[in-house]
């Protein structure tokens, strides 16, 4: 097999695993069509294999671990797209992927389909350990201290089906990075994890008890810097104090934040320091050849590149102010000279943000052989990336990318919109997250003008739930009902890096009807306020909200 | 525990569901039979709908449904559901008009 670069290559165990998983779940199906399970027996095991009934149709959620995945799972994900789904899939804020209109009696052939490629839809769903997170530029940024990846691999190994972890209060979201800038929002996970190369091996700053949704919370550093052979043990220690102490009694209360917040993160440290004074040092080591061994099993790729491929690049750009104004948004320095990471917008003016036919899906997965060692990664901002494009073959990928209607220059700016599927998908949803996005980013399509208003990252969450990470948006949108109508809230301020913070409510919820003129009149306040060089979140700061305020209800 | 109905003057009540095998929605008709377009609904008085969901919800398993529940609706010729939500369950996703339930299906 030619195993792609970056990604994890299973091994004949993980593999058995899955084909005896799938006949689990396919007996388990065959009985629930019989009759012989219930609907209420049957939810928590179709669960289980990520298999949710939403609004319209029965939705497959399908792990990505890390995000990370290769050309022929790409191919895979486009197949199934087009044979068992509508011809498209979503990828979503947990940088998996999701069909929404899967039959129930084809989920099985469709698990097998999956296990092919070494992939599954376990743990995207239940009070679990879910997809485990990474920086969708690990192994390639120039300003990353410590490629978090292999790290990723053994979390998602440990949390595979962990016995004691299987029934948490709630689920249970990570994620790691290994950048100074940090692009997971690890401040907003349950666990984050920021590593770092120390003088003896990786270093780690944990932060605990983050989160979005109904109660949204800022993480606390648990332990600035716990080595290597330390981690699972004392990850380990963290999610005991949660399974033992966090709240059962009521769904809203019992993610591992609403612990920490009750008691405190010193009262919290020092339960995870009494439980690991408990446990034996020896049996959690995470010991220097088993990181090896893991390590052994990513394929690295040739990043030699032409001795003049800047020079290509820096020629390229002079010649089409349209290719350097995407090259200026859409790309990061790679540390390999004559190379650069590719961050492809899956966000195109009026589009659905996260959505890709299964044409684009096959098409990606070409430019990803082509352009990227047949390696692509989904963001957890519902993008793509091709980490490791040659400089000077850029601008033919550009060429291509702008055939398929993928390439917007628009990472980071007010067209690259966040937003769950909403109402029209969701069966949790109050309102629609989807029409916004679309009516918002065809507003502000024109490139040039998003350059020119700057990072300004919209969020959208059709509920509470919170799965658009309204929360963090520097403008966030918040769907309520009213009386069976859509409203939204609107918060300003929220980011998630390492500054991050929660926006701030501006006001009352307004009709949906009215939001995409109040946000435009939001922008356009802004323009006419900044002072030089100031982005959205900096003018914000300066002048606080009250002109934004004023100029979203003035019509009101 | 039934949930609180909240009707004003002139709507009524409609029977919906999922299919088992595919999720899709489904309306219950005047003859207890599952269609996919709510204009086949047979529309409930709020003083009698209950028996109708009750036996709806006892035959669930045999007819091949999951999650039956009432929706309340203004009558027509074809019932309109007064909730956003619902009227996206009947009609269809707003964002993908390809994928609009067919009425007369």
């Amino acid at each position: 097999m030619n195993a792609p670069v970056g990604l994890y290559q299973y091994q004949t165990a993980d593999r058995e695993f899955l084909a005896s998983r799938i006949a689990e779940f396919e007996g388990q199906v065959a009985r629930r069509l019989s009759g012989d399970l219930t609907e209420d027996e049957f939810k928590p095991l179709r669960l289980m294999n990520g298999l949710y009934l939403q609004l319209h149709a029965y939705m497959l959620r399908v792990a990505i671990p890390y995000g990370v995945l290769d050309s022929r799972q790409m191919r895979k994900l486009a197949h199934i797209a087009r044979r068992y789904d509508r011809d498209y899939g979503h990828f979503t804020t947990r940088q998996n992927i999701q069909f929404n209109w899967i039959k129930l009696e084809e989920t099985p052939e469709i698990l097998r389909q999956l296990a092919d490629v070494d992939m599954h839809a376990i743990q995207t769903s239940g009070n679990c350990i879910r997809n485990v997170t990474c920086d969708q530029f690990a192994g390639a940024a120039a300003d990353e201290l410590m490629d978090p990846r292999v790290h990723a691999e053994i979390l998602r190994q440990w949390s595979t089906l962990h016995p004691e972890f299987t029934f948490l209060p709630r689920k249970f979201k990570i994620a790691i990075s290994g950048s100074p800038q940090d692009r997971v929002a690890a401040r907003f996970h349950d666990i984050g994890i920021l590593a770092r190369p120390g003088e003896n091996g990786p270093l780690f700053r944990i932060f605990v008890g983050g989160g979005l949704g109904r109660t949204p919370l800022v993480g606390h550093e648990l332990f600035d810097s716990v080595p290597e052979a330390d981690l699972l043990m004392t990850l380990e220690a963290v999610l005991r104090v949660y399974n033992a102490y966090g709240r059962r009694d009521n769904i809203y209360k019992a993610r591992i934040k609403i612990l920490v917040q009750a008691l405190g993160i010193e009262g919290y440290r020092e339960a995870v320091r009494h439980e690991l004074s408990r446990m034996d040092p020896s049996h959690y080591r995470l010991a220097p050849e088993v990181v090896a061994a893991i390590r052994a099993r990513f394929a690295a790729p040739d990043l030699t590149a032409s001795p003049d491929a800047d020079a290509v690049l820096r020629r390229d750009r002079q010649a089409n102010p349209a290719f350097d104004r995407w090259v200026r948004s859409n790309t990061l320095p790679h540390f390999a000279p004559g190379r650069i990471a590719v961050t492809v917008s899956i966000k195109p003016a009026g589009g659905i943000p996260g959505d890709a036919t299964s044409d684009q899906l096959d098409r990606l997965a070409d430019l990803a052989d082509q352009f990227s060692f047949g390696e692509l990664r989904i963001t957890h901002l519902q993008n793509v990336v091709l980490a490791h494009v040659a400089q000077d073959r850029l601008y033919a990928l550009w060429q291509v990318l702008n055939e398929i209607g993928l390439g917007d220059a628009n990472n980071e700016l007010i067209g690259d919109i966040v937003a769950c599927p909403g109402l029209d998908y969701c069966a949790l949803a109050n309102a629609r997250s989807i029409p916004i996005a679309q009516k918002l980013s065809a507003r502000f399509a024109d490139n040039a003008l998003q350059e020119e208003i700057g990072k300004l990252r919209i969020n959208i969450s059709g509920c509470i739930n919170a799965c658009g990470h309204h929360h963090v948006g520097h403008i966030g949108l918040l769907g309520v009902d009213k009386r069976g109508e859509e409203f939204f809230q609107i918060t300003l301020g929220g980011r998630d890096d390492d500054k991050s913070r929660t926006g701030d409510i501006l006001g009352a919820a307004l009709p949906e009807d009215d939001m995409v003129d109040a946000i435009a009149r939001i922008v356009d306040r802004y323009l006419s306020v900044r002072e030089r060089g100031e982005q959205f979140l900096d003018t914000l700061s300066r002048l606080g909200d009250a002109p934004f305020k004023e100029a979203a209800y003035e019509t009101v | 525990m039934k949930r609180a109905i909240r009707i004003a003057a002139g709507e009524a009540l409609v029977l919906t569901a999922n299919r088992l095998l595919d999720g899709h929605i489904v309306w219950r008709d005047a003859e207890g039979a599952w269609n996919r377009s709510i204009a086949h609904a047979a529309i409930l008085a709020p003083d009698t709908y209950e028996s109708a969901l009750d036996s709806a919800t006892q035959s669930a398993q045999a007819d091949g449904v999951v999650g039956v529940y009432e929706v309340v609706v203004r009558p027509g010729t074809i019932a309109e559901p007064v909730s956003v939500r619902e009227r996206i369950r009947a009609f269809g996703p707003t964002v993908h008009p390809q994928f609009a339930t067919e009425l007369d299906a």
